[in-house]
């Protein structure tokens, strides 16, 4: 529902978690990229304040200086770093030179050939979850369908048991969407929730990874299992931790603290992306039937039609970071200490790099969108998103053409995450 | 002009050789290479683009840049 006034600056609150479930965020985005491209929000209580960018190149630009714009004071909006603390511990949330040296025990997991290998399997798993699902009238497409695919492929990558696998998407769920009532475990509390998914998953890798015989199977919880160091203090206790990560244990020794963050960041960042731009994805595909047709007459446009999806759904909404040293960003000082936000489906509708930029279109070429992100922090799995996408949508056109909805979608109350929980579908 | 691809942080993704096949391979290491040490000057906008489009930063390009 489009409001009578139209949206003025002074109206923006981009930490409305309402507004991400229930509004059309992109209004309040081309707002801010036609009048303040770098805006302002002061601090409260729960959130310090930050500096929001919108613009395409803005984003690039600070993409392209991980030194300047770190991300070890954080890459949530919501993650106070004063009581943070992770933060330094993960990958996703470390500097130059540590963030290489972390990418690089786990990368080769990750290359083309490696995604290449996958391919088989992640058709199969699919195949499967589509057969399955069509032997119903109804499905909800989130839990049903999208969800299982990414859970199953990175399980499978990580060597978590079969029967943990409905553990690990409530985990994340919780872990990801603490602002949230459905996934709440204590009513109203955000930072319990995490904190309580957070020292379930902790307890979880811990044992997983102590059951490990080392890089001997090949999974990367075996590969990470394998590069542990003994720690000198409390294992994996991160409230009295002090280490500065990367000192006075070898270059390539991960304390096991570092090795639980890595496991929880590669189960989280592994599933509930691409299950939103899979659920996003078909959303769009249902909204937009002409193009869903020029899809299912075509499929070899489906690598092409995936970028657009990924341009469209841009499923993280962003990533934060903090000024190392006093700077600019497109001539907007920026001060040593203060967060700038990311805003990536923002970059992904720049009317000046995207030609009819609200228009979805499964034939467009060029799209350097930026929903992977840009530079050192790069997202790690794209190759293997844009598989388990191709895959997915090339089987979803052939066996389930004629999927509709049934009922309203319900989108996850986040800043963070652009997500759907429930989407009502019926297979015609 | 020639070009170099950081092995430190190459990871595939393979950008590059979309963009100029005749000058980047993807070689047995998953990682992009340079198939010639010296680059023809009329390739820099390719290269450029390249450059620009790796999305980890891997490519640096030395060598006489176009009168500005």
């Amino acid at each position: 529902m489009t409001q009578a006034a139209p949206l003025r600056l002074v109206d923006v609150d981009l930490t409305n978690l309402d507004q991400f479930a229930h509004a059309d965020m992109h209004e309040v985005w081309r707002l801010l990229r036609a009048e303040a491209p770098v805006f302002w929000t002061n601090g409260t209580p729960t959130y310090p304040g930050f500096w929001s960018l919108t613009k395409y190149e803005g984003i690039l630009e600070v993409s392209r200086d991980p030194v300047t714009f770190g991300s070890s004071g954080g890459i949530q909006l919501t993650t106070d770093p004063r009581t943070s603390h992770s933060l330094g511990k993960s990958m996703i949330t470390s500097d130059p030179p540590r963030h290489a040296h972390l990418r690089q025990l786990v990368n080769k997991g990750f290359t083309p050939r490696m995604v290449t290998m996958l391919e088989p399997q992640i058709r199969g798993i699919t195949v499967s979850i589509l057969e399955e699902a069509a032997r119903q009238a109804r499905a909800d497409f989130v839990g049903d369908i999208a969800a299982r695919l990414p859970l199953a492929v990175i399980c499978g990558m990580m060597g978590i048991p079969r029967d943990d696998w409905t553990l690990m998407f409530e985990l994340t769920n919780r872990a990801l969407g603490p602002d949230d009532a459905e996934y709440q475990t204590v009513a109203g509390d955000r930072s319990a929730t995490r904190r309580q998914a957070a020292a379930e998953m902790t307890a979880y890798f811990g044992r997983l990874l102590s059951e490990r015989p080392g890089t001997q199977s090949g999974d990367l919880v075996s590969i990470l299992a394998g590069q542990a160091v003994p720690l000198p203090l409390g294992e994996g206790d991160s409230s009295t931790s002090p280490l500065p990560v990367g000192e006075g244990q070898g270059e390539g020794g991960l304390t096991n603290e570092e090795s639980i963050h890595f496991c929880r960041l590669l189960i989280q960042a592994g599933n509930e992306t691409t299950r939103n731009a899979i659920s996003g994805g078909m959303l769009a595909l249902i909204e937009h039937p002409a193009q869903r047709d020029i899809l299912s007459a075509d499929r070899t446009l489906v690598p092409i039609a995936v970028e657009e999806i990924l341009r469209w759904v841009s499923p993280v909404l962003h990533m934060a970071r903090t000024a190392t040293r006093d700077a600019e960003i497109s001539g907007q000082p920026i001060r040593a200490g203060e967060r700038v936000v990311l805003w990536y489906p923002s970059a992904n509708r720049d009317e000046d790099i995207f030609p009819e930029a609200d228009r979805f279109d499964v034939r467009r070429i060029p799209n350097e969108h930026l929903a992977f992100g840009y530079g050192e922090h790069f997202c790690l799995g794209a190759g293997l998103a844009r598989l388990e996408l191709r895959v997915m949508f090339d089987e979803l056109l052939q066996r389930l053409p004629t999927i509709e909805l049934d009922g309203p979608i319900e989108r996850l109350r986040s800043n963070f995450l652009g997500g759907i929980k429930h989407m009502p579908v019926r297979f015609g | 002009m020639k070009a170099t691809v950081d092995p430190s942080r190459c990871e595939g993704n393979a950008r590059c050789i979309g963009v100029a096949p005749g000058v980047f391979e993807l070689g047995d290491d998953d990682q992009a290479h340079v198939r010639a040490g010296d680059i023809a000057e009329e390739l820099r906008p390719l290269m450029e683009q390249a450059a620009r489009l790796c999305p980890r930063q891997a490519i640096s390009l030395e060598g006489q840049k176009a009168q500005s």
